[in-house]
């Protein structure tokens, strides 16, 4: 069964006229609201490393809704709720200094608010500065 | 000599609590925030209706330093890849003819955009007056610069090592009779920067970038790789490392209006407009690009736009904000008729209209036919019998003195330009969710396809008055126009655009003039 955050989940496997038909449906004429996060990361040598053992290791224990796809250029990661890196994890992963600004270098996309806190990047579906305040280290 | 009394007492503090030699960065962010102050009122140049509040945060706690770094990293990778491994690689002559035409436009037209949002993320960092929230401005002014350097570079590259450089080296000059170039100014430049400020960041920020940069810069990143370039993928991916940022920026800015009561007044109408405005243009033109611009397809433009446009930015960003009042934009539905038709519509016209671009366009061939009529049933019966019908008249061979564009206008097939997003329509062939309106104002007669251009234009009509082409060149002949335009290669013979991607049977001005097209003006004759 394909795992609801799938690239391909949902209406995305339907075709041809199936999909015509639930893509112009009464019911999704306006937008539904969505738990959900999306981050896309670009391939790199440390991105690779840190997809491997920190997102599809540790944080998918800790929420295993999260999906990651190859996408040819970069890694697409889906999950309910948020996505966690901890970049003083992926340092000593690396074995070398590598920070939040490290990181940074190689996130190309988000959907949902993310934010950087210490050594720690998230993604969030929280509306931070509106639900919850965004706080300084 | 004695140490003074205060000199010790230094000394000895130091010798407790040592001096740091190196300062986390994200505490020096947080000493900076104490730098912020409370203004009588706000004395910016770039006023707006809403009040944005004076404490908004900006959400990666960017400093100076590390951002210099961060993005001095991005570059290195960036050009080192590209100036050493690509290029001995060859790689800039890999990719499928259809591809490298593609990219003439993508890139091109995104150099513009990034060139204006330099000048939108000024004025909003002039009109925001925290200082978090500023500070994402400003490093966002420097992302913009640096991402009209890469959009240029995209193409300067490609100038160099691609085998038809025609295109890539100097677009622009074709600006004046390109039917794409007015509808991307509107979308890329007008929409960015003029009018309130708040009402350009959500322009800009909340529905350009947080909605439209995924498909524009991420998703066309895997139509490029399938499509065996492998420069556009180490380009843009790194411009959109960037732009989660400038995502950030867009929802602080409706953060530091949400709880102004301007905001329930005028916020929906504002997305509803940013929304219409920018889906408008991009949707038909990233579908064209894509489906039409690429031999080897990854999936329906109208799948990558059911993603990235309406289940993760409609449901993460828009529906994630309803319980703060933000509403479902009304134009919704008709930009998801547009997703799954208006691409085909623009495709058909772009063909009609090829000798005025300053790219390549080619037919789709049987294989692609297949693929169109399984993804969008009812495809072959409407756009494939025209396609085929231009084939057979001989619309990719010189000789044939066939112009699509006059088989329009002989078959009654007025085609039209929308007077605010400037994008061309044909009313009696849209299957997109066109509507046509025309109005008369000022001794003119204005066009319009849907309802949402139309309400904005009844609003502000003076905002809108850029001439098409139609207007700009009624009665006069093709060839001239072409010459005029600059649309001729350095041999001042042969046209930049071409209706096929193929190394010979190449068209010449001669050839455009021996079809004899008269532009004409549909809205003269009514």
């Amino acid at each position: 069964m394909t795992q609801h955050n799938a690239y391909n989940a949902g209406i995305m496997q339907k075709t041809g006229e199936e999909f015509a038909k639930e893509f112009f449906a009464e019911e999704n004429q306006t937008v539904h609201e969505s738990n959900t996060v999306v981050l896309v990361l670009m391939k790199s040598d440390e991105i690779d490393a840190i997809v491997e053992d920190i997102i599809l290791g540790e944080e998918t224990k800790r929420n295993p809704t999260i999906v990651v796809e190859d996408r040819a250029g970069f890694w697409w990661i889906k999950a309910d709720g948020e996505i966690i890196v901890d970049t003083e994890l992926a340092s000593d992963m690396l074995g070398k200094p590598y920070n939040i600004y490290d990181f940074l270098v190689n996130v190309s996309s988000t959907i949902g608010r993310a934010y950087t806190l210490g050594n720690t990047f998230t993604i969030t579906s929280e509306l931070m500065g509106l639900d919850r305040k965004l706080t300084d280290i | 000599m004695a140490l003074s009394a205060a000199t010790k007492a230094a000394t000895d503090a130091l010798s407790i609590n040592r001096a740091p030699t190196s300062v986390n960065p994200q505490e020096v962010h947080r000493w900076l925030q104490s730098f912020n102050w409370d203004f009588a009122q706000n004395r910016t140049k770039y006023p707006t209706k809403y009040h944005m509040a004076n404490d908004t945060k900006e959400q990666f706690k960017l400093i100076a330093k590390e951002y210099a770094r961060m993005e001095s990293v991005k570059d290195e990778r960036q050009f080192g890849t590209l100036l050493d491994g690509l290029t001995r690689l060859g790689a800039g002559n890999r990719m499928h003819p259809r591809w490298g035409e593609t990219m003439k436009v993508a890139s091109n037209f995104l150099e513009v955009g990034e060139y204006n949002a330099i000048a939108a993320s000024a004025m909003l960092w002039d009109s925001a007056t925290a200082a978090e929230q500023k500070n994402g401005y400003l490093a966002q002014v420097l992302d913009e610069i640096r991402h009209t350097h890469q959009c240029g570079f995209v193409n300067y590259y490609y100038a160099k090592h691609y085998h038809d450089p025609a295109g890539h080296n100097d677009a622009r000059r074709t600006r004046a009779i390109g039917p794409l170039w007015k509808g991307m100014k509107r979308v890329f430049a007008d929409g960015f920067i003029s009018g309130d400020a708040v009402e350009c960041s959500i322009n800009l920020q909340l529905v350009g970038e947080a909605c439209f940069t995924n498909p524009l810069i991420v998703a066309i990143t895997e139509w490029a790789s399938a499509n065996g370039d492998e420069i556009t993928p180490t380009v843009f991916l790194s411009i959109e490392t960037d732009e989660l940022r400038h995502m950030a920026n867009g929802y602080q800015t409706v953060v530091s209006i949400a709880n102004d009561p301007a905001a329930q007044k005028y916020l929906n109408t504002d997305l509803n407009n940013a929304f219409w405005t920018q889906q408008k243009y991009f949707t038909p033109v990233l579908g064209m690009l894509f489906e039409y611009g690429s031999k080897y397809k990854v999936e329906p433009w109208v799948k990558t736009w059911n993603r990235w446009v309406y289940e993760d930015w409609g449901g993460i960003w828009i529906g994630r904000l309803a319980k703060y009042g933000v509403q479902s934009p009304p134009s919704l539905r008709d930009a998801k008729k547009d997703a799954y038709w208006a691409h085909h519509d623009l495709f058909l016209l772009a063909y009609a209209l090829w000798p005025t671009g300053f790219f390549r366009l080619s037919l789709p061939d049987e294989e692609d036919m297949e693929w169109f009529e399984a993804n969008y049933p009812g495809w072959d019966a409407h756009y494939g019998k025209i396609l085929r019908e231009w084939k057979a008249l001989g619309c990719e061979d010189p000789k044939s003195g066939f112009l699509p564009i006059q088989w329009l206008a002989e078959n009654g097939h007025q085609v039209y330009v929308d007077r605010v997003s400037q994008v061309p329509f044909c009313p009696s062939l849209a299957k997109s969710s066109v509507t046509t309106r025309i109005h008369e104002y000022n001794g003119q007669k204005h066009s319009f396809s849907d309802e949402w251009g139309e309400r904005m234009w009844l609003t502000e009509p003076e905002r809108y008055e850029c001439q098409s082409i139609f207007e700009q060149y009624g009665g006069r002949e093709l060839s001239d126009v072409i010459v005029e335009g600059h649309g001729l290669r350095s041999d001042e013979e042969t046209l930049i655009a071409q209706p096929h991607v193929r190394a010979d049977k190449l068209w010449t001005i001669d050839d455009i003039k021996r079809a004899n097209c008269v532009f004409a003006d549909p809205l003269s004759a009514l």
